[in-house]
């Protein structure tokens, strides 16, 4: 235990080195205010924006804006992903669709949404959709395309019923790269739901660092950029070991 | 004979859905008065393109946002592979620069824009950071790997036959990574593209593809829109073709993924 505390202690080293010449450039007054605040101001901000309440709200905002979003383009985007791939059919009139629409970047898509849905919370929640959406019904497409034929030959030979090649041959082979795409679908939508804040929102973290940029308050603006960092490192973290969790049968995958 | 000949034909089924949606779009444009506002018929559109090559307006911001991809690619890929390769080789570089990177890399690339915004203003020299930065992750991601699958065992040969730390670096890991070096780099177009488009719809001054939807969208042009959005789609996907051709043509002697 002590010995993987000693490992991990000199990759402290160049952030505490950062820390440090950040905060002498800013006390030996370097720069303006505009340009460099010190880490205690920008400290003193958070502390600011906790205690008024301000930051939870634009928090929480954000979430259940990410949260609706994601599990709604997630869930159907599993079930359509499986779907496009065991029917032919489907697969012949979706997927080229699916491949043209892939080449478009989701942020692009921004400025249509806004002037047919207008800037209110439909767009940002859609668009966070359409971005989870897209990964996570390619990733589960993939992903069941992936299953060896002679798997499903086998089941064929000894009529497995349809419940049981779900239950016991579809989904525990998905599952793991299915997850993954989850996981990339997930610190999408957090990166996409943060642009369209910025771009046009009356609230949320995106809202309140572009409200700091408009009044030159840099401080606001750092604080924003550590929690959006924070936020997306969590997310990412949280899925991870919920991999290794739920995942039993997956190798752990690597941190 | 007939076979070859039916598989050039891309099946017709695929193309159902989009001509559906666009008959659907251009029957929304046609319902009032109102709907023609938010939906751009299909003559609304032509003429859009028409007015927009006329006037050389879609040239000038295609020729911005290309030429902004392609340098911010160059300039991030550069200093992600040098990075990278510093990263694999030296265990110093490693301790010193991995904290620091993952903890950067967490910041998810258009948060910092407001930041750059204040910093470096909010024209081209902000755009063409944030483009870098997408490029760079990747390459940075990639090289490091790369160099630190290669077998260790292809880097004991060099050291058995006296060679020197550049020489193996040179000779024995920079080859073997290559492949996936570059597989990081089409990963660092793809990015650089997307931010280059989320780059100009957030700061304002300047020529680019996203600079001319911002325009389009405050003055209401659903079908400039429409065009410059299908542009983008194009360009990306014509862009990452290019890379898989050369990657294909560039490590014929290589499987790659």
């Amino acid at each position: 235990m002590t010995r993987d505390w000693k490992r991990f202690l000199p990759f402290l080293i160049s952030p505490l080195l950062l820390l440090v010449v950040w905060w002498w450039a800013t006390a030996a007054g370097w720069y303006s205010d505009d340009v460099l605040v010190s880490p205690a101001a920008v400290l003193a901000t958070l502390q600011e924006l906790v205690a008024s309440g301000e930051l939870a709200l634009h928090l929480k905002t954000s979430f259940l804006r990410l949260l609706i979003g994601f599990g709604t383009g997630a869930v159907t985007g599993v079930l359509f992903g499986i779907w496009m791939a065991i029917s032919p059919r489907v697969e012949a009139f979706v997927l080229p669709t699916f491949q043209g629409l892939r080449q478009v970047p989701t942020i692009a898509l921004i400025p249509i949404l806004i002037l047919l849905l207008g800037v209110d919370e439909s767009f940002k929640v859609i668009i966070v959709v359409k971005a989870a959406f897209l990964t996570v019904a390619l990733a589960a497409y993939d992903a069941t395309k992936g299953v060896s034929r002679n798997y499903f030959e086998v089941a064929r030979i000894y009529h497995l019923p349809k419940t049981t090649l779900y239950r016991k041959l579809i989904i525990p082979a998905i599952t793991p790269p299915v997850f993954t795409g989850l996981r990339i679908a997930f610190s999408r939508s957090w990166t996409i739901l943060v642009a369209a804040e910025l771009l046009a929102a009356d609230s949320g973290i995106g809202q309140m660092m572009q409200l700091g940029r408009e009044m030159f308050r840099l401080d606001i603006v750092m604080v924003g950029v550590v929690i959006t960092g924070l936020v997306g490192f969590s997310i990412d973290k949280i899925f991870k070991w919920a991999e290794i969790r739920l995942i039993p049968w997956q190798p752990a995958v690597k941190a | 004979m007939q076979n070859s000949f039916y598989k050039w034909i891309p099946d017709w089924r695929g193309w159902v859905l989009p001509i559906l949606v666009i008959l659907a779009w251009d029957a929304m444009s046609r319902l009032d008065a109102n709907h023609a506002y938010a939906f751009a018929s299909l003559g609304q559109i032509w003429a859009g393109v028409v007015e927009l090559s006329r006037s050389g307006e879609l040239l000038v911001n295609v020729q911005a946002s290309v030429q902004r991809a392609l340098t911010g690619l160059l300039l991030g890929a550069s200093a992600g592979f040098l990075i990278g390769s510093l990263v694999a080789v030296s265990r110093t570089a490693n301790i010193l620069i991995t904290p620091v990177y993952h903890a950067i890399r967490q910041v998810p690339l258009l948060g910092l824009v407001p930041l750059f915004a204040l910093w470096f203003g909010n024209g081209d020299t902000s755009k063409l950071i944030v483009v870098s930065l997408s490029a760079f992750y990747p390459v940075v991601l990639s090289t490091f790997e790369g160099m630190l699958q290669v077998d260790s065992k292809f880097r004991e040969v060099g050291q058995v036959y006296r060679l020197s730390r550049w020489q193996i670096y040179r000779r024995i890991t920079l080859p073997a990574a290559l492949p996936q070096v570059f597989t990081g780099f089409s990963l660092a177009l793809a990015f650089a593209w997307l931010s280059t488009i989320g780059s100009e719809l957030l700061f304002t001054a300047g020529a680019g593809l996203g600079n001319l939807m911002m325009n389009a969208q405050e003055a209401s042009r659903m079908d400039i829109l429409i065009i410059v959005t299908f542009v983008i789609g194009v360009l990306g996907y014509l862009m990452s073709l290019l890379i898989k051709l050369a990657s294909a043509h560039l490590f014929k002697w290589r499987q790659v993924g």
